[in-house]
């Protein structure tokens, strides 16, 4: 058999897939507005709080009050379930767009820098002013950082902090419309190839088309582009539906959204097929989704920053494909950043989708 | 005569939570080309095994079996288009209308579409179909389905029909379309291997026929010499004298 005729094949398969999708008027609505409503839900008035963010403290300044400052920050005793709030580090001589250099690798949540005459102002009980940059694509842990300097430096009179917003004015939303694409993607694309295929075998119109001429890598590849497609265009959908209805800030490239969620829908389809494998029907499907999906939904992130998670549930979470997504959408979407600061996320994808599809192939089997 | 099925020594084997069921046990035969060839055996006997088997579906434990020439452990794909198949389970797309899923048949056998289409119109005037064309087909009756998956079996023109258990559950008028419909495809040279749970339809149609029982090859004749051998009347007593009287699971 020609590549030619798998590849027309597929689309045969492919066709087939989109013309029942849109006879299925039921499940097209909760396809696109599932993601929607989550974002409208989840969306206002969910806070949260850290623990032990790494904040970098830039002291250029040799005077008493500098130091006793910083002490203060440093000896901070509040306390998240027994574990301080910050874990400071203390260097000088950085420029503030070095600083924000380290803020953009992920090293600082938060970086303030003391500029050199502040112990002599406070003496001579002049203004000056203190310069906090934070991490603001993490909004929870960067608010709480904003307001324990503003409560801290309040009792200090004279000193005002200058906040500049390094990736824009950010607010909860702009965190969460990353991740929602991501889990998205990974709900759906998991759940309408599992389903599909499971239904398929309990009608016995799946064992019937491997009773044709087509070969099982065309009808894998048909219903893949058929999932490259439909998770794309809900993406697409929901970005747009953010950006218009919640006024989201869309900072990155088209392209690189766009690389990430074909290579973990991939992912997706491959789990998908591997799934529907261990099953007869779309009832055993569907509960055996929850029990892959569920977790994913909640410890990966979507709602919160793994910074504010205890250990346990950190670890669990870089175990799950969709951490990696997620973190990948955030860097490109909120940062705007480009391959490099997401090649690793894209590395992990990759090898998610390779393993799951090569498993899926395999067990995805002509015979009944 | 010319056999265009080979089986010979098939077995399968099929393990089921540590148990191993022997569903089918060395059975060989040939199918001559032109022919319609009945199997007949109780429930479990290995008849939808054998089945499977002969349309490349599962792979045989040990044996082999040629369909054209062709080997179906290593050539099953040069044997799919030379045959056409009418599962007992019957399975059409739904949310299809019974054109699409005729045309989704068509083309994944690579039917020219002109030709296609005329084929289409001319098997669903055929069976009774045309008005119904484009409707959904999960709301067709049992009787409607089966029709269409007999016609949606030969729009590639195939030299060989499989039809497994097409008269199950069917009312009288559609058996009768049915059979009539594997008359008139025999006629036109093609080789039929259907399985029934209805005698009178074997004795009826079959140059030969094949009974089976707990995976083995009981008895394999013409209708008339089998009851002859046995003197039985009917098809009905043949089956009873080879294959006993007890209930099967």
């Amino acid at each position: 058999m020609t590549i030619k005729t798998e590849l027309m094949d597929s689309l045969i398969v492919a066709k087939k897939e989109f013309k029942i999708l849109f006879r299925k008027k039921a499940l097209i609505i909760p396809l696109v507005l599932f993601p929607i409503i989550m974002i409208v839900f989840f969306g206002y008035g969910m806070g949260g709080t850290v623990k032990e963010a790494p904040i970098l403290i830039v002291n250029d300044d040799t005077g008493r009050a500098s130091s006793s400052l910083v002490q203060e920050i440093g000896s901070f005793t509040e306390k998240y379930n027994g574990d301080p709030m910050f874990s400071v580090t203390y260097t000088k001589d950085m420029s503030q767009s070095e600083a924000e250099s380290k803020i953009n690798d992920g090293m600082y949540k938060g970086v303030l820098i003391i500029p050199p005459e502040y112990s002599e102002s406070a003496t001579k009980n002049e203004s000056t002013t203190l310069t906090l940059l934070t991490d603001s694509s993490d909004t929870t842990t960067s608010s709480i950082i904003v307001n324990y300097m503003r409560q801290l430096l309040s009792k200090t009179g004279s000193v005002s902090l200058n906040i500049p917003n390094i990736y824009g004015n950010l607010e909860y939303l702009d965190f969460l419309i990353p991740g929602v694409i991501a889990l998205t993607v990974f709900m759906g694309s998991v759940a309408t190839t599992g389903s599909a295929i499971a239904g398929e075998k309990e009608d016995g119109t799946l064992v019937r088309m491997l009773m044709t001429p087509i070969s099982k890598r065309s009808v894998i590849l048909g219903k893949t582009i058929y999932q490259l497609i439909l998770q794309l265009g809900r993406a697409v959908i929901l970005i747009l539906a953010a950006y218009f209805l919640l006024g989201f800030n869309m900072n990155g490239s088209w392209l690189l959204i766009s690389l990430v969620l074909i290579v973990f829908t991939l992912g997706g389809v491959g789990m998908g097929i591997v799934m529907s494998s261990r099953v007869e029907d779309m009832e055993s499907f569907f509960q055996l989704n929850m029990l892959v999906t569920m977790p994913s939904m909640f410890v990966t992130g979507v709602f919160f920053p793994l910074s504010s998670v205890p250990d346990w549930m950190r670890y669990i979470a870089y175990c799950l494909p969709l951490t990696y997504a997620i973190d990948a959408m955030r860097i490109i979407m909120i940062k705007g950043q480009g391959l490099n600061a997401i090649s690793t996320d894209l590395i992990i994808l990759s090898l998610f989708a390779i393993v799951t599809f090569t498993a899926g192939v395999r067990l995805f089997r002509r015979e009944a | 005569m010319e056999p265009i099925i080979e089986v010979k020594n098939l077995v399968k084997v099929f393990h089921s939570r540590g148990r191993k069921i022997t569903a089918v046990n060395d059975v060989s035969f040939d199918v001559f080309k032109g022919e319609i060839f009945g199997m007949i055996g109780p429930n479990g006997a290995g008849k939808s095994t054998t089945f499977s088997m002969l349309t490349t579906l599962i792979k045989p434990t040990s044996g082999s079996i040629k369909v054209s020439g062709f080997n179906v452990d290593k050539q099953d794909d040069k044997i799919r288009p030379l045959i056409g198949i009418v599962p007992q389970k019957l399975s059409l797309y739904p949310l299809l209308t019974a054109r699409e899923n005729l045309e989704l048949m068509g083309n994944l056998y690579n039917v020219p579409k002109k030709e296609m289409e005329e084929k289409i119109d001319y098997y669903l005037k055929l069976v009774g179909l045309e008005a119904s064309a484009d409707r959904f087909t999960g709301g067709f009756s049992g009787g409607m389905k089966q029709r269409l998956s007999v016609i949606a079996a030969v729009l590639h023109d195939p030299e060989i029909l499989f039809w497994d258990e097409p008269s199950t559950g069917l009312d009288p008028q559609t058996r009768n379309v049915i059979w009539k419909l594997a008359r008139k495809f025999n006629d036109e040279g093609k080789t039929l291997i259907f399985t029934t749970h209805y005698m009178e339809e074997a004795d009826n149609l079959c140059d030969r026929v094949a009974v089976m029982d707990s995976g083995k090859l009981v008895a394999l004749d013409n209708p008339e010499i089998l009851k002859e051998k046995t003197g039985s009347t009917n098809l009905e007593e043949v089956f009873v004298r080879f294959t006993g009287e007890e209930v099967r699971d």
